[in-house]
């Protein structure tokens, strides 16, 4: 078996194991659509009590931990029959303010990459991102896509309190902040869409495996 | 109803977890010694999963707005009711208007407290646990604040004096052995076990803080994110590790040297800051005789508890 081409499962405790693809030749992409597919096969199965994706890989937490060798060998076939075409997520789209009190970054940003305010706000609009997993706090979004043009370090000194629905770039990610949080990406607009909701079914309407796009309200009007 | 009168340094409502959400990102929660709140509840033949008061460090003061029954079960903070001392492991029968009162913990860090019929408030996804990061959860989303008040049935029936004990203490937590010991080598590994840690004051329900001043284990790996579970030992580039609890995170980008057993997990409810602990790696046969030896524990709990109410 070439080892370069398949994902490796491995214990992780006596109910979890870690589905560890990042050391893949393929790109990241490729390899975490696969990821998704598997996800919806695990899903299926009603196996698990939660199946984590994450950057490349997948954590699995059994409800029966006797069947702990079974699902590992299980999941390494799975594997390589799963097809990363099977996953199809929901399109979101993020209507988006940008600048001004809504963005208070945008103008660093654009500075530091030699580009006027219109034009980042096109670079970060014009793009399908793939959502890649949740994690950090509930409902945060780790993003695939942001152009290479936008990427930004990280602000020196964080913000005690970044808003709620803020739209922002750190590195080479960006992303929405689902609650009032300390944070230290550069803040370049605002949505209204509500990422997290305790109280809804699913709490979270945007899932992993989904694609969004950020939509500028102000090209909207 | 139960008024709260002193929260003391942390007082939340828990129960054993949320389930079915890291995949959005939603920490677990629950009481940290799950092997306590379960018993709490047993003494009282509550359902395992009824919601409880979990108290850290003491320095706390209830108020019991009508009758009840009460376990307490978790280290002692010298509680009173009234002007009655009452010991942990022990079911008491509470009237209306009385108090409950803690002092300070000394050899532990968490006691909790169950009342007859479980603490009632709503269930969200699924659980009654306080997310205090996100803000959802409990009674009203957070930690328990002076005023707060917490729903309970009254109780009045006669209920027997019940007692029992927690699985003993460990010297040694026993782990699962690492997924990236090739990445953090072997040395790092052995140095992790050979060495004996101290407990930071950066230590809480998200993780306990590790440190340890002769040998750090440095490094300056960082990896992809990869998701994270209470029980999983992250090793920062600071080499201080982090052993994660109910309260962490989903993902994280530390390489992992190890995760802490299901049996051994609720020991880390009583380790304050300062305290030392040591860990072993332990092969999957061990850990499930460990969950064994626990699960027996339960099991003749149950059967002492059905003679006790014939």
């Amino acid at each position: 078996m070439d080892l370069k081409k398949t994902a490796s499962v491995e214990i992780l405790s006596s109910n979890s194991l870690f589905l560890d693809a990042t050391h893949l030749t393929e790109d990241t992409l490729t390899t975490q659509k696969k990821i998704w597919a598997l996800v919806t096969k695990c899903k299926a199965s009603n196996a698990f009590i939660d199946i984590v994706p994450a950057m490349n890989s997948l954590c699995m937490y059994l409800h029966n931990s006797n069947e702990l060798e079974h699902w590992q060998n299980e999941l390494t076939n799975w594997w390589q029959d799963v097809d990363e075409l099977k996953h199809q997520g929901t399109h979101h789209n993020i209507i988006t303010h940008y600048g001004g009190n809504y963005g208070p970054d945008l103008d660093f940003v654009a500075k530091s990459h030699d580009l006027t305010t219109d034009e980042v706000i096109q670079l970060h609009s014009n793009t399908q991102y793939q959502v890649l997993f949740l994690g950090f706090q509930p409902g945060f979004v780790y993003l695939h896509g942001l152009t290479e043009q936008l990427h930004t370090p990280r602000r020196n000194t964080p913000r005690t309190k970044v808003p709620k629905g803020s739209v922002a770039i750190g590195a080479e990610q960006t992303g929405i902040y689902p609650a009032d949080s300390p944070g230290g990406w550069h803040i370049i607009g605002h949505t209204d869409f509500n990422l997290f909701n305790h109280l809804s079914e699913p709490p979270s309407v945007i899932q992993p495996g989904d694609t969004l796009t950020f939509v500028s309200a102000e090209a909207l009007s | 109803m139960i008024t709260v009168l002193k929260p003391g340094p942390l007082m939340s409502i828990q129960d054993i977890g949320r389930t079915g959400f890291r995949h959005l990102g939603v920490a677990q929660s629950g009481a940290i010694d799950s092997n306590a709140m379960i018993i709490a509840n047993r003494l009282l033949n509550n359902a395992d999963n009824d919601a409880v008061i979990e108290i850290t460090l003491g320095l706390a003061q209830l108020k019991f707005e009508c009758d009840t029954v009460i376990a307490l079960i978790g280290t002692d903070m010298k509680a009173h009711l009234d002007e009655t001392a009452i010991y942990p492991g022990w079911t008491y029968t509470v009237k209306k208007g009385q108090t409950i009162r803690f002092a300070a913990a000394r050899n532990g860090f968490r006691a909790y407290l169950a009342c007859k019929g479980g603490i009632q408030c709503e269930k969200v996804m699924n659980s009654r646990s306080t997310d205090l990061a996100a803000g959802f959860g409990g009674s009203t989303g957070y930690a328990l604040k002076e005023h707060d008040t917490l729903a309970i049935e009254p109780f009045t029936e006669h209920w027997p004096k019940l007692g029992a004990f927690l699985p003993a203490k460990r010297e040694v937590i026993r782990i699962h052995p690492s997924i990236h010991q090739d990445l953090l080598t072997q040395s790092v590994i052995k140095q992790f076990c050979a060495q004996t840690w101290h407990v930071t004051t950066q230590s809480n329900r998200m993780g306990v803080r590790l440190s340890n001043q002769s040998q750090p284990l440095s490094h300056s790996h960082s990896l992809p994110s990869l998701a994270v579970s209470p029980g999983s030992i992250q090793l920062p580039p600071s080499g201080e590790p982090i052993v994660l609890l109910n309260d962490g995170q989903t993902t994280g980008g530390y390489p992992l040297l190890g995760t802490v057993i299901a049996a051994d997990l609720p020991q880390f409810a009583q380790l304050k800051p300062g305290d030392s602990i040591r860990f072993e790696y332990v092969d999957s046969a061990t850990a499930n005789n460990a969950q064994a030896k626990l699960d027996a524990h339960f099991a003749q709990l149950a059967i002492a508890l059905k003679d006790a109410a014939c």
